[in-house]
């Protein structure tokens, strides 16, 4: 071959390549190509509560009990349970059959060892069980008792509860490690099974059908029913950027994105093969986070004055955009739309925000222009965009802002000190909840009002103390109800913390993809693939 | 030269040394807590001391300066504080995707950048020029992540030839490799493309007002060979070291094409690692950086001698 015919055939094979139509890999569907929220780093959903773990830990572990989509705890691993009159001795049998992903059974044994693991690491609910538990153990190869020195009502909600860290069941010698340490096997009795060969962290993650899984007989319902899987692989990959996730999504790279951008929305609305709607129907409520052991705010007047200058529009339209049905206002501190929303003692978030009335309180409380240490974790958008809400509201009320911005791990850090903020302390910084840890008292850590032993701010209140107790001592949904009122008007008198809003999010996929549901997690099962 | 060579290598010794004890001084003294952003937002300040004990981040700076350089020494680069893997491994599952990309990029990058340069030199002070000097302005004004947002819009999204992101071994086939790696290598390869082609520019003019071109061109050498054997070989010792140099940048632009372009690569890792303050995982791919970094440039020392055969060692 000459020069000029290695040319020509060069530019032919070349040109013949580019011009291949639709190089975009042809749908599997037998494979789902998911990008998650965030990167899965590790796997041990005791070790760690970060949601991104507890979703995929939700394929390979299974739960004793699964919520549905009314917040009910309904049996899962678990056939029936039988439970003493005094309310004393709680009594569980396993469903038959049920397997490791070794090939291992499931025993009672595995359960007791798995529930002593989150017991220490689960300080609103399962601590207080420990605390009671006068026994926990297996009686056979299925059936596992509690025996407690006073009733737990609400057992059936903590076994089953979604939020981090959530319970999952794990072998035995698995669920031996000591909780403040990472597991090193991942063997779970879930409907897909963990492809360690094929896991790079901060890449990609791939889970396989668990032929051994057994799948209850009812219907799937976010946690509970059957976990039936129209997959054999599930590949996470990890997108770090979000333009390049959605763009890979209208390619028909990806077929599912978990938390696509909320800029690019109207784009991904307008591609035809493009699904979009909310993800997560019990949204998220944002925080203000006030340190209550440093002045100004350790004086409850000086909390008040943010209380009542704080727009949650303002923080809001930061946050989601201009998009209605992505926000709405938070008088309150539990979630919208549920059994046990209020709006008791939730005034002071209403109407016209008044900032000489805030001034007035401030100077009340001794504000001299001190220095107010603001932590923004900037790279997260969601706490950057409320930081800047905050420097602005701050300055308006007077207060000598000091905007320190910072990564989310720096911040991360920084919050747990409780020194004063002229060595390393601070007064506020943002965050927010995931609307199903806000739906009552037991999952939601950021209400809890012990003081020293309290979430980052260390609110120390008796009265919203006893107003939480009487929450579990509750004996139905009215009575719960009322004590809900009454908890949420002693946490806003106090004001604990400041709610910014209540604010949801989307997700998206391929209109090829049929069977998403909206839920506080990624729901594989009944997904299918055309 | 293979003594020259071994001592070479022998001398990275100390460097590493240093960079060692900088890179694990700075992260140290820098802010941020891995146990916080393990033990997750809901966990209370007890549960992160516990975690930080268990992970041995509460121990003095000298012990655990020392534990880990010990571990060094036996070639034990630790274990990530948050997938518990051998940060070997990590290294290792990462390294093909940003070696396959430096490398296709370095030969997109030279390939079009040197004729760039001797053409615009040869044809000094005409529009080819003018052109040539403008792409290299375009080149080096504008960031790696336009680049690649506009290259994957138009080549993915638009004509649909080519992936968004991603990134398959060349073990699976050459076209699904380099199918992945075009637009990034593009992408990454700009600025490189316009350092070179200005350095090979400035270079060319210099030697080919040299006295032995005109000498050459009065012998009646021709025009491509006058170029490439008599001037751009003369002109090759710069070339070469702002090759060497350039190679830093393309460290720094691959962190940012690999986000982009969702490659799976060293560059990635190393952002993810710092935003979690995984510590060991820093320190070795740091490491790993800055021994590539020394070794590149013995590299381009050496090749010096192929250029110039008065350089000896």
């Amino acid at each position: 071959m000459d020069r000029r015919g290695f040319l020509k055939t060069a530019a032919l094979t070349a040109a013949g390549a580019l011009a291949a139509p639709r190089l975009s890999l042809a749908a599997d569907a037998k494979t789902l190509r998911f990008v998650p929220q965030a990167n899965l780093a590790n796997l041990d959903p005791i070790w760690t509560t970060q949601y991104v773990v507890r979703n995929g830990s939700l394929l390979i572990w299974d739960m004793l009990l699964g919520v549905d989509d009314q917040l009910q705890p309904q049996p899962q691993m678990v056939e029936g349970h039988e439970v003493t009159a005094d309310g004393k001795t709680w009594t569980f049998k396993l469903r038959p059959g049920l397997k490791f992903h070794d090939g291992e059974p499931v025993l009672a044994k595995d359960c007791v060892a798995s529930i002593n693991r989150w017991m220490v690491r689960d300080a609103p609910m399962g601590g207080p069980i420990k605390k009671r538990t006068d026994a926990l153990e297996a009686v056979d190869d299925r059936i596992f008792r509690f025996r407690l020195n006073q009733p737990y009502p609400k057992m059936l909600f903590a076994l089953g509860k979604s939020s981090t860290p959530a319970l999952f069941i794990m072998p035995e010698r698995i669920a031996a490690t000591d909780p403040y340490k990472q597991i090193t096997e991942y063997v779970g009795s879930g409907p897909m099974r963990f492809k360690r060969d094929e896991w790079v962290p901060g890449a990609k993650a791939v889970f396989e059908r668990f032929d051994g899984y057994v799948p209850r007989d009812e219907k799937a319902n976010w946690l509970s029913g059957g976990k039936r899987m129209h997959f054999d692989r599930i590949e996470w990959q990890i997108q770090p950027d979000g333009a390049t996730a959605a763009a890979a999504l209208q390619n028909g790279e990806v077929d599912w994105v978990e938390t696509p951008l909320s800029d690019l929305i109207p784009l991904l609305r307008s591609n035809p093969n493009v699904a979009v709607d909310i993800a997560d129907p019990l949204g998220n409520v944002g925080s203000f986070r006030i340190n209550h052991l440093n002045p100004p705010f350790n004086d409850v007047r000086a909390r008040r004055a943010i209380q009542i200058a704080l727009s949650q529009e303002d923080y809001m339209t930061a946050v989601v955009g201009d998009d209605p049905e992505l926000w709405k206002a938070l008088p309150g501190y539990f979630t919208p739309d549920t059994p046990l929303y209020t709006e008791a003692g939730g005034e002071p978030l209403k109407g016209k925000r008044d900032y000489e009335l805030a001034k007035k309180l401030l100077a009340e409380a001794g504000y001299k222009n001190e220095p107010i240490i603001l932590l923004v974790a900037t790279d997260v958008a969601i706490t950057k965009a409320e930081g800047d809400v905050t420097a602005d509201l701050l300055k308006r009320i007077g207060m000598n802002v000091q905007y320190q911005a910072l990564d989310w791990g720096t911040v991360g850090q920084r919050r747990a000190s409780k020194e004063p903020p002229d060595k390393g302390g601070w007064h506020i910084f943002h965050t927010w909840h995931a609307g199903a840890d806000c739906v009552n008292p037991a999952s939601y850590t950021a209400l809890d009002c012990s003081g020293d032993t309290a979430w980052f701010g260390w609110p120390k209140s008796d009265l919203v103390q006893e107003k939480i107790a009487g929450w579990y001592a509750a004996p139905d949904l009215a009575a719960e109800k009322i004590a809900i009122a009454e908890l949420n008007k002693a946490a806003m008198d106090f004001v604990v913390y400041v709610p910014t809003g209540f604010f949801k999010g989307y997700q998206a996929w391929r209109k090829n993809v049929s069977g998403v549901v909206k839920a506080p997690f990624p729901v594989f099962w009944d997904v299918t693939k055309a | 030269m293979l003594a020259y060579a071994v001592r070479r290598i022998f001398s990275t010794i100390p460097v590493m040394l240093i960079v060692a004890l900088f890179v694990f001084s700075l992260l140290y003294i820098a802010p941020g807590d891995p146990a916080a952003i393990i033990a997750g937002d809901q966990a209370t300040p007890a549960d992160v001391e516990r975690i930080r004990a268990s992970l041995g981040l509460d121990r003095p700076f000298v012990v655990r300066f020392g534990d880990w350089l010990w571990h060094i020494v036996h070639g034990d680069l630790g274990t990530s504080i948050f997938t518990n893997l051998p940060v070997t491994h990590m290294i290792a599952q990462r390294i093909e995707p940003t070696v396959s990309l430096m490398i296709l990029t370095l030969i997109l990058s030279l390939a079009c950048a040197i004729p760039m340069g001797v053409v615009a030199a040869w044809k000094h002070g005409t529009w080819i020029d003018r052109l040539v000097m403008m792409t290299a302005v375009v080149g080096f004004s504008t960031p790696v992540f336009v680049v690649g947002y506009v290259l994957a819009y138009i080549f993915a999204l638009w004509l649909d030839w080519l992936p968004v992101q991603g990134f398959t071994s060349i073990s699976q086939g050459l076209w699904p490799f380099l199918r992945n790696l075009i637009l990034p290598s593009v992408a990454l390869g700009l600025i490189y493309m316009a350092l070179i082609a200005r350095i090979t520019r400035a270079t060319m003019l210099d030697v080919l007002s040299q006295d032995y071109v005109r000498t050459a061109k009065a012998k009646g050498v021709g025009q491509a060979g006058m170029l490439f054997r008599h001037a751009l070989k003369n002109a090759a010792v710069p070339i070469v070291t702002i090759v060497g140099i350039g190679f830093a940048s393309l460290i720094g632009g691959a962190v940012v094409t690999e986000s982009v372009f969702a490659i799976p690569g060293l560059g990635r890792l190393t952002v993810d690692a710092i935003l979690r303050r995984d510590y060991p995982v820093i320190q070795g791919v740091v490491l790993l950086f800055s021994f590539l970094y020394v070794l590149v440039n013995l590299v381009v020392d050496l090749l010096y001698t192929l250029f110039d055969p008065r350089i000896r060692y």
